[in-house]
This record gives structure tokens, sequence and C-alpha cells, in this order.
């Protein structure tokens, strides 16, 4: 017979080396953002780590909710108040399980899984030019004040299809007025700042700025790749936030892969295990513990969808 | 009737037994998360105590490693989600150097998952495995609804795994279970092969084939045109699977399909199952596994059950007229 027992109050020897968490939640704010986004802001209790930049949550509706899973959400800021942490979303309704958060009242309880992933690498040394395009404003705007608490100032490039879609501008300029970061704006309609996408903005910046330049962006899986590949083209380092859909956020179920660009796929084969955060798969990343933030060289952009 | 009827005085839940046997393996009690749900375990370990729960069925390990199905991979649907994963894992090198030692020193019950496209590949990998110390039990994946090869419909042939589990036992003295797919015409025909050929218990169910499509790109809403579907949208279908197949058999069957609360575990395990998984419902609440068993162990202290196996198959025994199944003997014991 075989029997695994163990006596009781004895932990196993080995070092746990992650560390989010699901905790319950409170909303403290749920406002309209503009051109149909919201701004939900949440209490979280002590003991949950504070998010960095990049990083996402995994949101569940306290039951009864009407969707199974839990939603991934990029964190858009994070203050602490009295030894426990305020932390806030900007997300627009536009499936069921977002239209449903959209319902909650300060008060309400939520179960939020996190921090999951890997946020900016924003240590990394160079012109920081931060790319962000319609509601991915959000995170790289905590990124710019975490750049400014290291005595960084950053580029902002901020574009979107028409003016009313530069989500929550005015916010937006004065957060980057405090942390010192340079607002340039671009609307593919011309209504707004430069007449053209970011990349065009980027190629009148760019010969402006002290090299190297590193871009940290995000937005539309579209601009990220015309970020990508600008960078790659002009000898800058891009880091990139992906999305995709997800069911367990953690790196468990392997249910988000992105594709690796071929120069990746040939280094994990060649690392194997030892290839640090690549999980080995050669063919695909997945996107909630490889990213969701991504240097360029890493995916495949003829591939992402 | 029953023979055990339920007896409502109270006891007290430090002290209900809730030990299961599974063939010769003991598990602490009838809470096992179900493979492909929880990784190769370290990745829950900071928040669900592994050496608390059953047992760990580990993530499908194949001989080679293999990368696993383009996206889409998981698609939610009323009350479940589908998957499309393709069997992503490590292979069978990593997992042995690796991940085995790591769960042996989280002090896991392991039950190590393994699929193949042929009964080679099962051999290969029993023959690397089948002694290792760390591994308590070994569950074969002849169920995976996503790959080409090798797949749920390969291995529904009851001919073919009857023949196959005869190979693999002699090559490891650790119990052999079989996990069964529901889109079978009668999983007792499965369920018996399987019993014949000589697998020391079943796990009843692996995902059912599912679809969901996108009507605005007329395409499916996963990689391939179907998936997997699982959770609380199946339970009620994987219990009727489950007690077909425990009324088929004498070996112990362990049940599985959208459990998410202990008064779900124990409907599998009165319907005959010996002990149970939780799939899915780890992806809504990591902690989910110990929830369950602390869910089970309350109920079945508050009614005055004092040995969890007491439950396993009392359902079965008041209905085994209804169908005409040998319904008397609990499972994983003696009649």
């Amino acid at each position: 017979m075989i029997t695994r027992e163990r006596a009781p109050g004895r932990a196993p020897k080995v070092a746990l080396r992650r560390t989010w968490r699901q905790v319950r939640a409170r909303v403290r704010i749920q406002r309209e953002y503009g051109a149909g986004f919201r701004w939900l802001e949440l209490d979280l209790p002590a003991g949950f780590a504070a998010p960095v930049a990049g990083q996402f949550v995994q949101l569940l509706l306290a039951a009864p909710s009407p969707v199974l899973l839990p939603r991934p959400m990029s964190v858009a800021s994070v203050q602490r108040a009295s030894g426990r942490l305020r932390v806030g979303f900007l997300y627009a309704p536009v499936g069921e399980g977002t239209r449903a958060l959209s319902r909650l009242e300060p008060g309400n309880e939520v179960h939020v899984t996190g921090p999951l992933g890997r946020g900016y690498p924003l240590a990394e040394p160079g012109t920081p030019v931060l790319v962000a395009g319609g509601r991915g404003v959000a995170p790289l705007l905590m990124a710019a004040e975490a750049l400014a608490r290291a005595r960084r100032r950053c580029e902002f490039v901020f574009g979107a299809r028409t003016s009313e879609l530069l989500v929550g501008l005015a916010d937006a300029r004065a957060r980057l007025a405090r942390a010192g970061g340079r607002l340039h704006l671009a609307t593919d309609d011309g209504s707004r700042g430069f007449h053209g996408d970011v990349v065009r903005l980027l190629d009148g910046l760019a010969p402006r700025l002290a090299t190297p330049l590193v871009l940290h962006a995000c937005g539309p899986h579209a601009m990220l790749a015309a970020v990508a590949r600008w960078a790659t083209a002009n000898g800058a380092r891009a880091h990139l936030a992906m999305e995709s859909v997800m069911a367990c956020g953690t790196g468990v179920c392997r249910g988000c892969p992105l594709p690796r660009s071929s120069e990746a796929r040939a280094r994990v084969i060649e690392a194997g295990a030892e290839a640090a955060a690549l999980k080995g798969n050669p063919e695909w990343a997945m996107c909630c513990t490889d990213g969701p933030v991504f240097e360029a060289r890493e995916l495949d952009w003829d591939r992402v969808e | 009737m029953s023979d055990v009827t339920l007896k409502r005085k109270a006891v007290d839940a430090r002290r209900v037994d809730l030990s299961v046997r599974i063939g010769p393996l003991v598990l602490r009690n009838p809470i096992l998360t179900a493979s492909g749900t929880f990784g190769y375990g370290d990745e829950y370990a900071h928040v669900v105590d592994l050496a608390a729960i059953g047992g760990v069925v580990t993530k499908t390990v194949t001989v080679k490693p293999r990368p696993g199905n383009a996206p889409q991979r998981v698609a939610e649907t009323a009350a479940g989600m589908l998957n499309s994963i393709g069997l992503e894992n490590v292979g069978l090198e990593r997992f042995r150097d690796e991940k085995l030692p790591r769960l042996r020193a989280l002090e896991a019950t392991v039950i190590a998952s393994i699929g193949g496209e042929t009964p080679e590949e099962l051999e290969t990998l029993l023959r690397a495995l089948g002694r290792e110390p760390g591994v308590g039990a070994f569950e074969v994946n002849f169920s995976c609804p996503n790959v080409a090869a090798g797949g749920a419909r390969y291995w529904a042939d009851p001919a073919r795994l009857e023949r196959t589990i005869a190979q693999l036992k002699p090559l490891t003295d650790k119990p052999l279970i079989a996990k069964l797919s529901p889109d079978v015409t009668d999983i007792r025909d499965t369920a018996r092969a399987c019993e014949r050929g000589g697998a020391d218990a079943l796990t009843a169910v692996n995902t059912f084939v599912g679809m969901a499509i996108d009507l605005d790109r007329m395409r499916s809403k996963l990689g391939k045109a179907t998936g997997g579907l699982s959770g609380p949208a199946i339970k009620p279908l994987a219990l009727a699977r489950c007690w077909e197949a425990a009324a088929a058999v004498r070996i112990p069957v362990l049940g599985s399909g959208g459990i998410a609360s202990g008064r779900d575990a124990l409907e599998f395990m009165a319907a005959g199952a010996t002990a149970v998984q939780v799939g899915t419902a780890t992806f809504v609440e990591p902690e989910a596994a110990s929830r369950v068993l602390m869910e089970m162990r309350a109920w079945l202290a508050a009614n005055g059950i004092a040995r969890a196996s007491d439950l396993v198959g009392r359902f079965r025994a008041e209905h085994a007229q209804e169908t005409g199944m040998p319904g008397a003997a609990r499972n994983g014991e003696e009649p």
C-alpha cells in the first residue's frame, strides 16, 4: 500500500516564487470617462502586491455573475492609502462581462486576482518614448509617473482615429504635466494634433531625441505591430503590451498564445529551459505569463491577430 | 435500498475520515485537481496547499514537447468554456527532470497524466516514468478532443483500449487510471474495456466536444472548428456519464466535469465516484480545490457521515434496478 501522509503543521521546504493572490475588493469609484469608456477604482486589501505599469489583474464579479470566467484588465493607476491599495482601470463595456462590471456601484464586491504578468521594463536605459493608442493611454500614464519618480522625463505620444477618441485627454495632460512628460498628439483625421498615425509622428519626433530610444506602447494590435516594425527598422527597442482572450491568466491553461518570431523561436530551442520566462515553448508565447508586455523582437508581427 | 441510511446526528468535522483508495493508492481525501487545469502543480502551490488536497493530476505529458494549437484556444460559452489547447506540454524529459522533483518537494500526491498518439508512445512514457518515486499513479489521457492524432476518437475503440492497457500494465507498479471521453455511444463499453485490460481506475469524464461560431466573421470562435467544453454547463452531463461508468465496473471511478462546490463533488460520489477532480473552477477561483474540500468535509460532518467512502455509490445502489446495472458493490471495495 502506498500512503502519502504528512505530519500536520510541517510546511514543505520549498521557496514559492509567485506573489499573485485572489482577494476580495470593493468598488470605490465607478464613473464615465468619456468616449464610451469608464473608470473603475477598487479598494484592495493589504497583502495584495502593488501592480506595476503593464501588469494586469483578473476581475471577477461576485456571484451572481452573468459570465463564468474572470476578465483580464490592465491596471491604469495605483495609489497607496493608509496601507491599502487603490487600483484604477479604464475599460469599455463592450461585452457581457464588462457590461455587468459597469453596473457595479461603490461598495459592491469583486474578486481580484493579481498582479499578473510582466510589466514594462522601465529601468531600461535610453530615452523613454511612450506610445499610446486610444484607451492604451492608461497604463502608460502610470509608466510616465513611475519614470518621473526615477527622475526620468518621457516623450508621450498619444494617438487615436479622431480627437474624441483621445480618451481622457485632460486627465492625461494634468498627470503628464506633474510627471514632466512632453505630450505629442496625433489623430488619423487631423482633428487634433499631428495629422496622421503615431508611427508617422515618431518619424518626425525621433531625430530630435537622444539615442538609444526605448519605446513603451499600448493600444490596438495593429498599432503595436506598426510601432514594433518602426522600432526594428530604426534601431530602437520597443515594449508592447498585448491583449488576448484568457481563461486562467496565470500560465496554467495555456489558452492565450501569441506567435513567437523566428529569432525568438531559435533562441528558445537553443536555450531550452534556461531561457528565463520563456517557458520553453518555441512556437507560442503565453500572453499572460510571458507578457503581456513583449519586446518587439519576441513576436511574429505578421501573424499577430 | 441503500445499505447506509443518512444519519442526521452531526459528527465533528475534524474527525471525518476523508481518505479513499484508488487501487493500492490511498488518497488523504477525494479532492484532486483535473489535468490541464493546474499546470504542473507549482503554479498554484502558493495559494493551494498541495499536501492538503487529495492529489494533483498534472498536465498531460507526451514523449516530445508539444507547442499546442494556434489561437484562439479558449472561448467562453454559457456557464462554461471551450478549449482547444492541443496538449501543449514540456515533454517527457523536462517533466521528469524539472517538474516532478518540484512536486515531490511540495509533498503533493502526484497523478501523472500521460498522452500518446499510439500505444507505443504510451509505452515509452511508462518505461521512463513507471518507476519514478514521485508518482503515485498514472492517468492515461484516452480522451483529448483537440488533437489530430491519438485523440478521443482514436481511443473510443474498446478493443484498442483493452489491448493498450494490457500492454501498459506490466510497465509500472503504480495504479493506471484511464480517462474516458463522454463522446461515445455508450460509456459502459469503454469503461468495461478498460477494466478488462487491467485498469485500476477510470476518470469520467473529459470535456465534451463543442462549438461556438462568431457570426460576424462566420468563423469558429476557436482556432479549430471544435473544442472541449468544460465548466458548470457540463456537470449534469458528466454526472450521468460518471454514474453509468461507475455502475458498469468494479474498479474505482474518479468523477470529473463541472465540479465547483462541495455539493457537486458529493453528487459525483453519491453517483459512484470514489474521488473527484476540480478543473475549470480553478480558473475562476485559484483556491477552488481547497474550498471544495472544506465544503465536502462540512457537509459530511453535518450529515453524520464519518467516512467519505461510505457515501460512494449510494445513489447508484438505490437506482440499480432502473438500468438493470449491478449496483450493490461500492467502488474500490469488495462486494
